[in-house]
């Protein structure tokens, strides 16, 4: 069976804008941070992305970690600094 | 010995007023604080100030310049005599104490003996790379103590509850991005491995909110009120004015767990 592509949201959630993305059931969780922040110019830095209050697993594919379509994911740095 | 009225003649008088808080607990506490830049110096002030004086403060570098916009113990002829930052927080710490309450160790966090986790009841990370705070995750994990751990950009930041042995790691949260960025940290010459010091975007006043944040979180739990506590983690952006709590499950494949 041939996955269907779904489409989701992911909001920048340092500058509040957002970018539409379409993915496949099995795409993973680290293909949506890596797709962001290279969208976003942010290759250099470290992100997790959540689903309301819950922070995904990046080796999560999409399906297993609940995100459906019209989904919004948000894009949050986890900075490294101190 | 009390006076009657002589309320200003205890140094913790204010903080006894806040019922649930344990300054007599909080003044036994060992914390063993790893990191001695912006955020070691905010927290280390916290902690003295809070009443904490059982501290070793591990850190390997000295002071820079650019350090000095963020750190109240560092001042510039400390660059210039390449004192290091461990022994100015810990001097700071005694100066705000009023006595021998830190001590310093300024040899790298992977060197210090297992000893010094199993000998603290609490651990602070005040670290700027994922590397350190991955190893001093493992090593807090390990030895069955509370980690609390700080991270900062800018005007953003978090800061992470770790309890073993209950629930979800530092590493746990971590993903691919995490693994990419230790990566950038290190070339190899041939000859040696070279760690590239990453050079961030830093204020004070998101490192004094991140520094305050991760202090209270200790005195909760020294003072028996985990109730109280972030559950994991907190995200904190401060040019948006956002504070939010988020959980990250534990991830059954974390090797941290299972060692
Ligand atoms: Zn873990």
């Amino acid at each position: 069976m041939v996955p269907l592509p779904f489409r989701i949201k992911v909001k920048n959630a340092e500058s509040g804008a957002t970018v539409e993305m379409e993915l496949e059931n099995d795409n993973t969780i680290d293909e949506v941070i890596e797709s962001a922040a290279t969208f976003w110019n942010k290759e250099m830095g470290a992100y997790v992305v959540r689903k309301g209050k819950k922070v995904l697993r990046g080796t999560m594919a999409l399906a297993d970690a609940g995100v459906r379509e019209d989904d919004m994911l948000e894009l949050v740095p986890d900075p490294e600094g101190g | 010995m009390i006076r009657p009225f002589d309320f200003d003649g205890d140094r913790f008088d204010r903080s006894r007023r806040i019922d649930w808080l344990d300054v007599n607990a909080i003044s036994q506490t060992k914390v063993l604080m790893v990191g001695a830049g912006a955020l070691g110096n905010e927290a280390g002030k916290n902690l003295a100030l809070s009443g904490f004086r059982n501290i070793t403060v591990v850190d390997m570098d000295t002071v820079a310049v650019s350090n000095l916009s963020r750190c109240l113990f560092f001042r510039e002829s400390d660059a210039a005599d390449e004192r290091f930052k461990a022994e100015l927080v810990a001097d700071g710490i005694n100066g705000l104490a009023g006595g021998r309450s830190a001590r310093a160790v300024t040899a790298p966090i992977e060197e210090a003996a297992s000893d010094l986790f199993r000998g603290s009841d609490v651990v602070l990370g005040c670290l700027d790379n994922v590397l350190a705070r991955t190893h001093v995750n493992g090593q807090s994990y390990r030895a069955g103590k509370l980690y609390v751990d700080g991270g900062m950009e800018g005007l953003t930041g978090r800061v992470m509850v770790v309890r073993p042995p209950d629930g979800a790691c530092l590493q746990c949260g971590m993903n691919k991005s995490h693994a990419k960025v230790a990566s950038l940290r290190f070339s190899c010459t041939g000859v040696e491995t070279v760690f590239h010091e990453p050079r961030l975007a830093a204020e004070i006043t998101t490192t004094s909110v991140l520094a305050a944040i991760m202090v209270r979180e200790i005195a909760k739990h020294t003072s028996g009120r985990d109730d109280l506590m972030l559950s994991n983690m907190l995200y904190y952006d401060g040019k948006q004015n956002r504070m939010e709590e988020l959980e990250i499950s534990r991830n059954p494949d974390c090797l941290v767990h299972h060692n």
